[in-house]
């Protein structure tokens, strides 16, 4: 989706405040938590992706960080049927649970190591292409959710690495779990920008339906 | 009952959440709270522990113990480059966004500077939470597309024939910066290495480590 969240080259954000610290709010870290903690009903890290870029887009780019982060965990418990709308606006529960069982320091920590979850899987066609490869990216974007930014659409690089299958995010979002061939793909700067600087690289990881033979 | 929009439609859902939902996110995040643990889905020890492991033992001194250690063991400095999740799991500061991590090298003529456009991907559980400005509008729009007057902010100038490679996190694979090894610093140990070694410079908005 051309949504507000595909920030890439977007221009008039001025300058970047270098001196911010990691949380300016208790909220912050409060919601911090609840993202990483509330079993809310998501597919898949793709399905909460998509939920958080359908943010109205004048509100996505106003509101601070974890505010989004909240009001996508608040429609996730909605649209998993967790959460009525009626008791997200009222902000209290019309039917109460038995209480979740309390997670100490040591659970957490290892809750955290627990939470390194892989997203490759055994691939089920071969790669159509390997490293040095000139490729072309696809010039349109799904209606749905993609990780193909805008800004390195229809454009050329070479691909300088190839992971294997990896989920593909387009498909998984939306409820269909499948896996493609990822590659890392390396354009030079001035082939996505004229003003760039001939110096310059960016690089990305993009999915084999993304790309095609130039 | 609302004559509300469709409960399994997420831009509709949104549109009638922000416009009744009270605006201060302070209260919006209190009642997500509330409901939650109403509805048995987390305990209120749950939250606190979490916030309390952050606040302190995840952050970004487990990323510069790494770095410091690929900088005095060569061996393990090729396993990190080779497989940084594997190294950083040996280290046991593995977890949230490390199950694809890979290493990055600075050198002489290339300068690695890390963003996610999208969204705001972060190798969590090795540098803890990101900085503000990392989740940015204007770190995510400008990085790719104007690194070096990004860098200028940080206070960072390169050398005239040093290319900057931008990783933007499109997939689930996330990069450490490994920083070059300061001069001066010849028979250090690790350990004194590590407290050279910043978060900036593991994100790449800082290029120049000193012993200070």
């Amino acid at each position: 989706m051309d949504g507000p969240h595909d920030l890439g080259g977007r221009q008039g954000f001025g300058p970047v405040d270098v001196d911010a610290p990691p949380f300016r709010h208790d909220w912050e870290r409060r919601q911090w938590a609840l993202s990483k903690n509330v079993a809310v009903g998501y597919r898949n890290i793709d399905h909460t992706r998509w939920i958080l870029e359908q943010i109205p887009p004048a509100h996505y780019l106003a509101a601070p960080y974890f505010e989004k982060w909240c009001l996508r965990d608040m429609a996730g418990l909605i649209l998993a049927g967790q959460v009525t709308l009626d008791e997200a606006v009222a902000g209290h529960a019309t039917t109460q649970a038995p209480p979740a069982a309390p997670r100490d320091l040591a659970a957490a920590r290892e809750a955290l190591k627990a939470n390194e979850a892989v997203f490759d899987r055994p691939a089920t066609a071969p790669p159509r292409f390997a490293p040095g490869d000139r490729v072309r990216t696809a010039r349109a974007g799904p209606r749905g959710h993609t990780r193909l930014p805008a800004y390195a659409r229809a454009a050329q690089g070479t691909v300088t690495a190839h992971h294997g299958a990896h989920l593909f995010p387009d498909a998984c979002a939306h409820g269909t779990e499948t896996a493609h061939h990822l590659y890392t793909v390396a354009f030079a700067a001035s082939d996505l920008w004229d003003d760039a600087d001939p110096r310059d690289e960016v690089r990305l990881d993009l999915w084999e339906p993304y790309l095609d033979a130039p | 009952m609302h004559d509300g929009p469709d409960p399994t439609d997420a831009a509709a859902v949104h549109r009638h959440l922000h416009s009744h939902l009270p605006s201060d996110p302070a209260l919006r995040v209190k009642a997500l709270e509330s409901l939650a643990v109403e509805k048995g889905l987390v305990a209120q020890e749950t939250l606190d522990a979490w916030i309390r492991l952050y606040d302190e033992e995840v952050g970004p001194k487990r990323g510069a113990h790494v770095v410091a250690r690929a900088w005095t063991e060569p061996a393990f400095h090729a396993r990190l480059l080779t497989d940084a999740a594997a190294a950083v799991r040996e280290m046991g500061c593995h977890g949230h966004a490390t199950g694809h991590l890979k290493a990055v090298e600075n050198t002489a003529t290339v300068h690695n500077l890390v963003v996610c456009t999208l969204c705001s991907c972060y190798p969590f559980a090795l540098l803890g939470m990101s900085p503000v400005w990392y989740r940015s509008n204007a770190y995510r729009a400008r990085a790719v597309r104007e690194p070096r007057a990004v860098l200028a902010e940080f206070g960072v100038t390169l050398p005239e024939d040093c290319g900057v490679r931008i990783w933007d996190s499109t997939a689930e694979l996330r990069y450490l910066v490994v920083p070059q090894r300061p001069a001066g610093t010849e028979g250090w140990d690790a350990d004194r290495l590590a407290a050279l070694v910043t978060r900036d410079s593991m994100i790449g908005t800082q290029r120049d480590l000193g012993p200070v």
